[in-house]
């Protein structure tokens, strides 16, 4: 018997969880993925907006730059990898240049300290590599870019040292209410979770989810986002995050470094039936090609490593769907959050907790958590240390001095400590310490972290899986393979 | 205090046990070969099939068989050996190389002189930017080869395999020997990328279909392949609009290309070259910093292991009299790839010794033809008639020291293949 079940482990049911976790109550988390991240918050900008782009009075303008603030606090709090570098918008016109205007005066509406506008120039003493015909950028200095694989994580794990309990591969299935209308919890595969309060945190399925409430006052449109991700050798050619200035199409094509340093493109915006199809296509590659040739004109496409696409739960309103229904009590939507999502999820997850407190205080208690421990440390970052602090770490424990993944130099004892975490999958080690996430994308170092996998979870190699599910990595022996009667045609 | 080494060297594949034996035969004290795996060979561990060494022994050998009667000469020599460590940092102020391995921990190492053999490794699938999804089931052919030959899985029933390179080709063979159905290989160029013997052993002796002017243009399949989309390219290798065909399977091997592996080289701060990938290198395989040479497919991908072998010995020998202090500055002649010439190593040739420069066609040629060299001033050094030249299989041109130094005042050698009437 739980009191609040989350149904969504991405950033915005993380963050509640952590949030709801500052109190005495019994939280579980489900999520179908096998590992985390899996939805939209696995495959996005991993942008930290300043707060400019939403316009004043929506739910979204409301959350986006308390949000900004938080993670700048969290970043040290939950030891989670921020670069603030800032972002620019960049205009190619004096049409667009006037859209800035209009961006500037938005952002200050919004509260977004130290927005302003430069010229072309000057951004291009920041940034060389950018466009000649830019003319002028929307600079603002809160922006940042944040390991979105860590900070999933590391909002999930500061939930679980306080209590919260994660169910992964659990899919709800449907809700279970009373005669009297109340929320009774969450049927899934994996059996019912009751509780008394349901807060559906979905994503993209949020709108499916709301509908087993019999809300269907909002309808999400799962919109594609393809990307291309470079190698980390491109670190340095650019600094930042250039959006396009916005038109009617939408916030255009990006250009950004990651928090690790590999240069990236995207998103596209298409939209399309099928929730969970993250294919690429030509078209959408195409589209992101050309307009990150359009901010950068040389950019080093030919030493890109990966493609992926991501699906954002669109609304029709455009704007976050948050609100605790009136029947059946105790459901609660934190639906449709899309960009600026990732950034607005602490202060949407503080948000729900009041909301929480406000509505259901006499079905559930909320009293103080005095065990609350805010902080969590990330695994160490191998790559990252200073040579004083790798070699300690590998005198205290010589798995650490040993290498798994060659391109983003991750140790055995960094693939340890995440299967210690929670880890039973190859991308959830990935997850978790970006083995495989380099140039060779796994070549060198999936079999010996599936090998790890096997050896430290007991399960014979042929069953461990890329991401849970059918995507078992080997399918048997070789030679109990050929006898078992497998005839080529 | 760091201990004194003579030379270090990193990678102990086919170029780096040899580059082990050539400094001990020039006299060098210390010689420590420095290997990630826990054993010696690099990737001829998992190359269980014959076909190796037929010019350095005049018999066909297995991989390991090959890497065996180099690792015991090396053991005679008195090179040492430290495996289950990796080298993960050379700072280029002082040639510092920085090691980490289980027992020792992290340790820095101050050689007199580095030999770079740490080979290639396999393009992956992001490189070629294929639409689609994600799944289980995709694999480079070394992986794949390596869990089937060293862990003993298989990796699928049913597989596709991307590009000609001769690993794809093996592996082809490999999985029908294990029981697997091959449906075809698919290569995007309209010639193979690996040896025609391979193309003959490996897939016609099997009715295996190869493709030329073919691609994969769509991963199916959301856990694991279901199947992949194959067209036919026009010229500019865009895929012909209705030639889209569905072929389903559980595996796709790629086999798209070798890149050599220069992490280590580009933080040591050596000059990489813009085509080949690999450190710019003269003939005595020393690179543009003077204390580090560079042997193998780290420099070049070659095609046959007696080559790499040899490459290894002569970058292993100069290192040692590099380190002896009897290497100082040597007469830099630029060599020029001709027009179809793809690439070639090295690029510097120095006139201390006799010259072999390796090099790739970019179009074949399928009649007479003949590779040569020849200076600036006209001097022709080299000329050899070749029945064909195909990318696939490299050429070679031999510069003579002594004929290079009598043709008076050279300031570039150009190599090319042409057609000849």
């Amino acid at each position: 018997m739980y009191d609040i079940v989350i149904i969504g482990a991405g950033i915005t049911g993380s963050s509640i969880a952590r949030e709801l976790s500052k109190y005495h109550v019994k939280i579980a988390v489900i999520d179908k993925a096998s590992e985390l991240p899996a939805g939209a918050s696995r495959a996005n900008s991993s942008m930290i907006h300043g707060g400019f782009d939403d316009k004043p009075g929506t739910v979204k303008a409301k959350f986006c730059v308390p949000g900004n603030k938080l993670w700048h606090k969290l970043k040290d709090i939950l030891d989670v990898h921020l670069d603030e570098c800032g972002s620019y918008v960049c205009a190619f016109n004096d049409d667009e240049t006037k859209h800035l205007e209009e961006l500037l005066q938005q952002g200050k509406a919004n509260g977004s300290a130290g927005v302003e506008i430069i010229s072309g120039d000057a951004l291009r003493e920041k940034e060389p590599n950018v466009s000649p015909e830019i003319v002028a950028a929307l600079w603002s200095p809160e922006a940042g870019i944040i390991n979105n694989f860590e900070a999933v994580n590391a909002m999930i794990e500061s939930a679980r040292i306080n209590g919260a309990d994660l169910f992964l591969e659990t899919v709800a299935t449907g809700l279970l209410i009373d005669d009297a209308g109340n929320v009774r919890g969450v049927s899934t595969n994996k059996g019912d979770f009751t509780a008394k309060i349901v807060i559906n945190a979905g994503g993209v399925h949020s709108g499916e989810i709301a509908s087993w409430a019999g809300d269907n006052s909002f309808k999400i449109i799962p919109t594609k986002g393809e990307y291309f991700l470079l190698d980390r050798a491109t670190k340095g050619f650019i600094h930042s995050f250039l959006f396009s200035c916005p038109s009617k199409a939408g916030k255009g094509i990006t250009v950004l470094q990651t928090a690790e340093g590999n240069l990236m493109s995207g998103p596209t915006a298409t939209e399309q039936k099928d929730p969970e199809d993250r294919s690429t296509t030509p078209e959408g590659l195409a589209e992101v090609l050309k307009g990150a040739k359009r901010l950068v004109p040389n950019f080093p496409v030919n030493m890109n490593i990966t493609t992926f696409a991501g699906v954002r739960a669109n609304t029709e309103s455009g704007d976050f769907e948050i609100s605790a229904l009136k029947s059946p009590r105790g459901f609660v939507n934190v639906a449709g959050i899309k960009s600026p999502g990732f950034t607005s999820a602490p202060a949407i997850a503080e948000y729900t907790a009041d909301l929480l407190k406000e509505e259901f205080s006499d079905i559930v208690t909320f009293s103080p958590n005095e065990k609350f421990i805010p902080e969590r440390c990330n695994i160490p970052r191998f790559l990252y240390m200073d040579m004083a602090g790798r070699k300690a770490l590998a005198e205290k424990d010589s798995s650490y001095a040993q290498i798994v993944c060659r391109c983003e130099t991750v140790t055995e004892g960094q693939v340890l400590e995440a299967i210690h975490r929670g880890a039973r999958t190859v991308s959830a080690v990935k997850m978790m310490t970006r083995a495989g996430t380099g140039r060779c994308q796994g070549g060198f170092c999936c079999p010996r972290v599936a090998e790890i996998l096997s050896r430290e979870l007991g399960i014979p190699l042929d069953e461990i899986t890329r991401h849970g599910g059918e995507s078992k990595l080997l399918i048997g022996k070789t030679k109990e393979f050929l006898l078992k009667g497998a005839v080529s045609e | 205090m760091s201990e004194r080494i003579d030379v270090l060297i990193i990678g102990a594949g086919p170029a780096g046990v040899a580059a082990g034996i050539g400094a001990k035969r020039e006299g060098a004290e210390r010689v420590v070969v420095i290997e990630r795996d826990w054993d010696l060979g690099g990737i001829l561990q998992q190359c269980i099939h014959p076909g190796f060494g037929l010019r350095t022994f005049k018999e066909e050998l297995t991989g390991p068989e090959y890497m065996h009667r180099f690792i015991q000469q090396a053991h005679e020599a008195g090179v040492e050996f430290r495996t289950n460590t990796m080298v993960f940092q050379i700072d280029r102020e002082n040639n510092t190389v920085w090691t980490m391995n289980k027992e020792r921990g992290i340790e820095s190492l101050n050689p007199s002189a580095i030999v770079l053999t740490m080979g290639c490794r396999e393009r992956p699938l992001g490189a070629i930017r294929i639409p689609g999804t994600r799944p289980a089931g995709i694999y480079t052919a070394g992986t794949a080869q390596r869990f089937v030959n060293m862990e003993g899985y298989m990796p699928g029933k049913r597989a596709v395999i991307l590009g000609s390179g001769d690993i794809g080709l093996i592996m082809a063979r490999r999985m029908i020997w294990e029981g697997a159905t091959v449906e075809g290989v698919y290569e995007v160029m309209s010639w193979p990328g690996g040896l025609r013997r391979n193309i003959a052993q490996c897939l016609d002796d099997y009715g295996i279909p190869f493709h030329l002017r073919t691609t994969v243009t769509r991963i199916h399949g959301n856990d694991r392949l279901e199947g992949v989309t194959v067209a036919q390219v026009d010229e500019h290798m865009t895929p012909i609009k209705g030639t889209e065909r569905f072929v389903q399977c559980d595996t796709l091997l790629l086999a798209i290309g070798l890149i050599p592996e220069n992490e280590l080289s580009r933080m040591a701060g050596v000059d990489i070259h813009p085509v080949t990938g690999g450190p710019v290198v003269n003939d005595l395989l020393q690179t543009s910093n003077p204390a580090i040479f560079a042997a193998g497919n780290v420099v070049i991908v070659y095609d046959l292991v007696d080559n790499v072998s040899d490459e290894g010995l002569i970058a292993g020998a100069n290192a040692a009299r590099f380190a002896a202090g009897k290497i100082t500055s040597a007469k830099r002649i630029p060599v020029n790839g001709g027009e179809n010439v793809r690439l070639y190593s090295p690029q510097i040739v120095t006139g201390e010794t006799d010259a072999t420069i390796f090099m790739r066609v970019t179009h074949p040629i399928e009649s007479a033809c003949r590779v040569f060299a020849v200076t600036d001033n006209g001097t022709e050094l080299y000329t050899q008639r070749l029945r064909y030249a195909r990318p696939g299989e490299m050429n070679e041109v031999r510069i003579n020291a002594v004929k290079l130094n009598e043709s008076g005042n050279v300031s570039n050698i150009t190599v090319d293949i042409q057609g000849v009437k």
